[in-house]
């Protein structure tokens, strides 16, 4: 019997890929053409997947002072891919995404293979497809899945004038049959979303993927408009960095460990001296989970993209990277982790 | 031995329970299931009046509520999920023995788990599908229990696993390894 | 009802290749996956090298199924949105086909375009090009097709909202389970009539573990229990047939009994397709008669200590309580004067074209 490692389904393959073409017609994205170092076939992924491209640590004092890992949605073909292609929104100064913007063709970088989250479902009468800004990115590869297998779909993208990732493979999906609607400003979008979420028909699975404030508009709208909850899916990469938090504290390995605001509870326990395994510190990859409880009263915030709902409910594990415990009165300490 | 609750056969075909009504629900199909002159009507008829009245702020037309035995309950439902938009919900109300079946029937036309309210009044009878011959029998054998099959007449134990796909109850012979054996035919 | 014939000596590939599922002298329920496609020694061979498996049986077992499928064929399903599902676990099965046995396989992209693929069986003597994705360009549905080339029973799980169902398949050697009544329920639901006390959380962590799986991991677990005579169909659907034969094992000679009372394993994979992100239960069974398991003294040893253990309601469950004590009392007491030690294990080839 495999241990607990192997049970969870984390072994992932280290790809080493090279830049082979780069894209930065729409400003501000970019987007790159990965191939695999030695000329080999990439594995095939399920449309709407993810690769974690490891960015290697800046200079001493940078803005990015550790390495850090950043997620990815697959945009090409996927079931017999020659290439990876993802396309990168340029965050902030000295982040994962300036890195990538800085890169040149011929530059080797490193990936854990795909990971799918974002699946379309079989059973799903319709797609339809709300994407904003670079946000997109993994509906492309579900449209071009669906135009192949002949599958009703509709992609609504709502993206700034003139800013439009991947809007040359949009307008190839829809000469092949697809439906796609481009929208330039929030208002147009707000007036056509309850439209177009009370006339389609049963058995519609609905995908959204954008910031978070895009997002809560088009869940909130499904909601109004009596989505269940098992046709809505989300993906929630190219979300704004998460906020500072309160300060609380943690108990753990016999003692209290202080975790100010501003600082996630994995850097805490580093700087007490206490190693977590981990990896992309922003809650996609699952490295960093470590055992929890939550005392009488208390909460536990997960924000991670990797536990699923049942698993966040029962509250046993957290990923320290990005989970925090809300501050509770009375408990000794406001959450315990287990190493 | 079998631990019923994470068995297939859903807590509401054990014993009688009234689901939760999604208000978000913006249309709905109610039927209140049971032949005419079936002694469980008129419970089935209070469930479907307490929907109702949970629902009686809702415009006019957004709910249809219907009175139909199971077969005709399939073929209407059939047709109303074909016609609607996303946002509907499916209330049934009824026996367990017609909730599955119905339930069936609607589940196969696209509704996924969280688009079904179930109301059953009473779960004392259940169908039986023979895994040897395929026929169905309907009986008020409890779980584990027997009866006899309406097609090939093997005793069946009466399973506690049930299709979500037909309904039916999965029964198999209770008796097989009592019957008659031939010694095996020497090695050639 | 068919009378069961005693078993012909086994072909020596069977036993060299034989998945022994035994490593402690106590079998209880656990979640004992561990990655697949690594091969694990035996001592008289060794498993586990390839997803699937090709052995001497291979042709009497397609043709069994071919039967099994003509006389009922419910034991094929597939729900009307696994069509994506079953051509990507047809490509999967001919791929892992051709990387277990490429002397006799082959499977090449003729055209980028479609894709176009040319298939090659040499031990059936197939030669097929299609292009994924239309039907027209093969002799039957994917699925279908591809169960007639491999010896393994094939499910398919369509994951949707958290959620793991069996919405197709293709089953003809299901071990006291029936696949078309199990079409399209959850995984739960399936797994739903394992006794309590010792499956506790099992079958739920098993869930949690097949809905994190991600495309290019496989895994791979085994499951046993015994089967008299060497009868691949045991679905319940033929009860009636095979149930009568747990009796009668009892009153017939030890000889007899040696020969025909068989562990039977099976060698389970798990793997996510890429294309659906539909998951792909293969189940692999193999047979082999006690009088076998004795030839090897760790396995004699191991398996009459585990079945003299194994607990009142596991044994009931896998329906050989009435006969297991005898199987254990038959290994303990048989010596290797009775059943002569094997050869030395040869380096012999399967014989598919016996």
């Amino acid at each position: 019997m495999a241990g607990t490692t192997g049970m969870s389904g984390s072994v992932r393959e280290r790809l080493r890929l090279v830049v082979v073409a780069l894209d930065d017609s729409v400003p501000g994205i970019r987007s790159l053409v990965l191939a695999d170092a030695g000329g080999a076939p990439l594995p095939p992924f399920t449309p709407g997947s993810h690769v974690v491209l490891e960015v290697p640590a800046g200079p001493p004092g940078s803005a990015r002072p550790r390495p850090t890992a950043n997620a990815y949605s697959l945009t090409g073909e996927n079931a017999h891919p020659l290439d990876y292609r993802i396309s990168v929104l340029r965050a902030r100064e000295g982040g994962g995404s300036a890195w990538v913007h800085d890169l040149a063709v011929g530059d080797r970088v490193t990936a854990l293979g795909p990971r799918s989250g974002f699946a379309p479902v079989q059973r799903a009468a319709k797609h339809l497809l709300l994407g904003a800004g670079i946000g997109v990115t993994p509906l492309v590869s579900h449209l071009r899945s669906a135009v192949r297998w002949g599958r009703d779909a509709e992609l609504v993208h709502l993206h700034r004038s003139g800013a439009g990732a991947h809007a040359a493979d949009l307008a190839e999906l829809a000469a092949r049959g697809a439906r796609v609607t481009t929208v330039t400003d929030r208002e147009s979008f707000t007036a056509l979303l309850d439209d177009l979420l009370r006339t389609q028909p049963f058995g519609t699975h609905l995908y959204c993927c954008g910031p978070a404030g895009f997002m809560e508009l088009v869940t909130a709208a499904a909601a109004r408009s009596g989505w269940p909850a098992s046709r809505v899916h989300t993906e929630s990469f190219g979300v704004e960095a998460l906020d500072p938090g309160a300060p609380f504290q943690v108990a753990v390995a016999g003692r209290t460990v202080e975790v100010p605001a501003g600082t996630s509870l994995l850097e805490a326990l580093e700087d007490a001296g206490l190693a977590v395994p981990n990896l992309c510190r922003q809650g996609v990859c699952g490295e960093c989970r470590v055992s929890v409880t939550v005392p009488e009263g208390g909460r536990l915030v997960h924000r991670d993209l990797y536990l699923d709902d049942d698993e966040k409910r029962a509250g046993r594990c957290a990923m320290a990277c990005v989970s925090r415990a809300l501050p509770t009165s009375g408990a000794a300490a406001d959450l315990e982790v287990h190493l | 031995m079998i631990r019923l609750e994470s068995s297939s056969v859903p807590t509401w075909a054990i014993a009688p329970e009234v689901g939760t009504l999604d208000q978000r629900g913006r249309t709905f199909s109610l039927v209140v299931i049971g032949d005419p002159g079936s002694r469980h009507l008129p419970a089935a008829r209070a469930i479907a009046e307490a929907w109702t009245a949970q629902l009686a702020a809702r415009p006019a037309g957004a709910v249809v509520h219907r009175e139909l035995p199971a077969e005709a309950a399939v073929a209407v439902l059939t047709a109303d999920l074909h016609r609607a938009l996303v946002g509907h919900r499916i209330l049934l109300t009824g026996t367990a023995r017609d909730c599955l079946a119905v339930r069936a029937a609607v589940l196969a036309a696209g509704a996924e788990d969280d688009e079904v309210v179930i109301g059953v009044v009473d779960a004392t009878e259940r169908t039986v599908w023979c895994v040897h011959c395929a026929a169905t029998t309907v009986t008020t054998a409890a779980l584990e229990g027997e009866t006899s099959c309406s097609g090939c007449s093997r005793r069946l134990v009466v399973h506690p696993h049930v299709s979500r796909r037909t309904g039916h109850h999965l029964g198999y012979m209770a008796d097989a390894e009592e019957q008659p054996w031939s010694w095996p035919e020497p090695r050639a | 009802m068919t009378a069961l014939s005693l078993p012909t000596s086994t072909a020596a590939d069977l036993l060299e290749g034989f998945p022994f599922p035994f490593s402690h002298d106590s079998y209880r329920y656990s979640t004992n996956v561990e990655p697949a496609r690594s091969p694990v020694a035996t001592p008289v061979g060794q498993w586990g090298a390839s997803v699937v498996t090709v052995d001497s049986e291979y042709h009497r077992e397609l043709a069994e199924r071919a039967v099994l499928l003509e006389r009922d064929p419910s034991r094929y399903g597939v729900l009307p949105h696994m069509e994506v599902a079953c051509w990507d676990a047809m490509l999967v099965l001919l791929r892992e086909l051709a990387s277990a046995r490429p002397d006799a396989f082959h499977l090449d992209v003729v055209d980028a375009e479609g894709p176009t693929y040319r298939w090659r069986n040499d031990l059936l003597g197939i030669e097929q090009t299609f292009v994924v994705g239309r039907r027209e360009t093969l002799p039957a549905e994917p699925l279908a097709w591809a169960c007639q080339q491999v010896q393994e029973d094939v499910v398919l799980l369509d994951q949707r909202s958290g959620e793991l169902y069996g919405d197709a398949g293709v089953v003809t050697f299901a071990a006291d389970w029936s696949f078309g009544f199990d079409l399209g329920m959850t995984f739960l639901e399936i797994h739903g009539p394992v006794p309590r006390v010792h499956a506790e959380g099992v079958i739920p962590r098993a869930r949690e573990f097949i809905l994190r799986l991600q495309p290019g991991q496989v895994y791979r677990r085994t499951n046993w229990t015994l089967t008299v005579g060497r009868r691949l169909d045991v679905a319940t659907e033929t009860y009636p047939e095979w149930g009568p034969d747990r009796a009668m094992v009892l009153h017939v000679d030890d000889d007899a009994f040696g020969h025909l009372v068989h562990l039977r394993v099976e060698v389970q994979h798990l793997l996510r397709l890429p294309e659906s992100g539909a998951v792909m239960f293969l189940i692999r069974t193999h047979l082999l008669p006690l009088a076998d398991i004795a030839r090897v003294p760790a396995w004699r040893e191991r398996t009459a200590a585990v079945l003299t253990e194994l607990p009142q309601d596991m044994a009931d469950y896998k329906g050989i309580a009435a006969y297991r004590s005898r199987a254990a009392a038959w290994l303990r007491d048989c010596t290797s004067t009775t059943t002569p030690a094997p050869a030395s294990p040869s380096a012999l080839a399967p014989e598919e074209s016996r």
